[in-house]
């Protein structure tokens, strides 16, 4: 029944996400027109072509059910801006993105965890004022900023910033959850006894805080889809989060449709597995 | 901790208010003389790319910044507490749908929804206009992250003795609304610290990828973007002065939650 709901939950974010996105576009202004109009070897066809479509999408009940009949077919749509098929361009950037994800997670998920275990297995005053100033102020540093000061210095990659966004957020909270930790009696014993501090945190840590570490890493994997967008825009990173930022400048909707869509089931699917929704994280 | 970062975001903010007064340049003024230039007399921290003072512009981005988030933070917080005391004090079917609604809210990406809105603005905007409609998505996006909070508050007011009590004796419900105001305000608050540096961030995410606010009025997102062109062609490190700001200003923010929290 739990899987059923969400699974309804997910459904109910990705065509809540394909409607919402659709209607915003076709009420842009602007969306019956092109800049090919401007051009005089590409004006009439693209003024025809314009027209068809306007007839076709006459409003935007019509255009819903266009756009939800080509989804039902399996097809995605044909780019307004680079006139091919949505479904190959998607495919030719997921690896990109997957791969800028995953590396990304990883290393921030790694370094989070080595420092908190550092910091907080010899606690002292130190090292909470360290932990404390350092995510400090890489919280206090926009996605978009951050990624802008390292590509300027040329000190990381997309890779390292993604890394030091997710790192920031999970570091603050493993610490948190590890210092309480560190101090069960449980713990105290073993660590009395002489066992080591792998076989501990492997045998008592995890077993006993597994929920809530899978619930740092799922939360830390939905806000790194979010801070895709700014990474790769300004990296120029040719993935899903560049694809659908040059489709919104661009009002190219079915890209923007399917991007929006996919994103969306990602992060419900991940977010279902979340215990409390997250409190709001933008970049 | 609490009051001396708010006395010390305060005094940044004085000193903004003086420097825009008092500097004979305009946020706007270019002055194609001095493009790109380092500190000097006329220009305290130098000029950008169209020679407009950097000093004046970081002290306006600044201003806005903190003035557009706080009022985003206030209406976000107050359709919070509206929202979640409606998803209480209704009928529970309301309620539920309420909680699912803003449940559901908060899984979309939040990055594409202002990604969304914000291009779906025609491109003849004034650039007030758009900071306005900025700000004013931010404040709507964020309602629905207090709102269950909200409403286990209000529904645990509404089963209170005192509560209880009063309607015995003849108090209607809604005539007690100012009495359960008085008890929600310590969660407004923390809403609105807590909502307040995230405004800042999603304005200069937004403002890197174009979709902030228009130009030539300054914010954090159009001073970062054009960050890009200042640090190729100018040899000064004040040219990071905006970034420092900011990240000043959110430390601070970021001190006065943990002085609240405390």
């Amino acid at each position: 029944m739990r899987i059923l709901l969400r699974l309804i939950r997910v459904l109910s974010l990705v065509i809540l996400s394909v409607i919402g996105t659709s209607l915003l576009m076709y009420m842009a202004p602007g969306y019956f027109t092109d800049a090919r109009e401007m051009d005089a070897a590409h004006a009439v066809s693209e003024r025809r072509d314009l027209q068809a479509l306007e007839q076709q999408q006459h409003s935007s009940t019509a255009l819903l059910r266009s756009e939800l009949m080509q989804w039902a077919h399996g097809d995605l749509g044909t780019s307004r801006q680079y006139g091919s098929s949505v479904t190959s361009l998607v495919r030719e950037r997921v690896a990109q993105s997957t791969h800028l994800l995953v590396l990304g997670s990883l290393l921030g998920w790694s370094l989070a965890l080595f420092f908190a275990v550092l910091f907080s297995l010899r606690s002292s005053p130190f090292a909470d004022a360290t932990v404390a100033i350092t995510t400090a102020l890489l919280l206090a540093l926009p996605i978009g900023v951050l990624a802008t000061v390292c590509l300027l210095t040329n000190t990381a990659g997309p890779v390292s910033v993604l890394a030091c966004f997710i790192a920031a957020r999970d570091l603050k909270l493993l610490h948190r959850l590890l210092s309480t930790a560190w101090l069960a009696p449980y713990v105290l014993h073993a660590r009395a006894q002489g066992s080591p501090v792998f076989t501990i945190l492997r045998v008592h840590l995890w077993t006993a805080h597994k929920r809530e570490f899978l619930s740092v890493a799922v939360m830390s994997f939905t806000l790194a889809l979010s801070a895709l967008v700014p990474v790769e825009v300004i990296f120029d990173v040719p993935g899903l989060g560049h694809l659908a930022w040059s489709a919104a400048m661009n009002r190219d909707l079915p890209v923007l449709v399917a991007v929006t869509g996919l994103l969306s089931v990602c992060i419900g699917v991940a977010s279902s597995f979340l215990p409390l929704q997250r409190s709001i994280e933008v970049g | 901790m609490r009051f001396s970062t708010l006395i010390f975001i305060g005094l940044l903010g004085a000193l903004a208010a003086a420097l825009l007064l008092g500097s004979s340049h305009t946020y706007a003024a270019q002055d194609r003389e001095h493009v790109s230039d380092s500190g000097s007399r006329s220009y305290l921290a130098g000029t950008d790319e169209l020679g407009r003072d950097r000093a004046v512009r970081t002290a306006a981005a600044l201003l806005l910044g903190l003035t557009g988030a706080c009022v985003a933070s206030a209406l976000a917080s107050s359709l919070s507490l509206l929202l979640g005391s409606v998803a209480a004090l209704s009928a529970s079917w309301l309620g539920r749908l309420l909680l699912y609604c803003g449940d559901l809210f908060l899984t979309l990406p939040w990055i594409f929804l202002l990604m969304l809105v914000r291009s779906a603005l025609p491109l003849t905007l004034p650039p007030v206009q758009s900071g306005v409609v900025t700000f004013l998505l931010l404040a709507a996006l964020g309602a629905p992250s207090f709102l269950r909070l909200t409403h286990e508050r209000v529904s645990r007011l509404d089963k209170q003795d005192w509560r209880l009590h009063a309607h015995a004796m003849g108090l209607k419900k809604s005539q007690s609304g100012s009495q359960l105001l008085s008890h929600l305000w310590p969660i407004f608050w923390i809403q609105f610290l807590l909502y307040v540096p995230a405004c800042i961030i999603a304005e200069a995410n937004l403002g890197t990828l174009g979709l902030g606010i228009a130009e030539p009025v300054p914010s954090w997102g159009n001073m970062v973007t054009g960050l890009q062109a200042a640090a190729l062609t100018s040899t000064s490190h004040l040219v990071y002065l905006p970034v420092v700001t900011l990240v000043l200003v959110l430390v601070a923010l970021e001190l006065t939650i943990f002085g609240a929290k405390q």
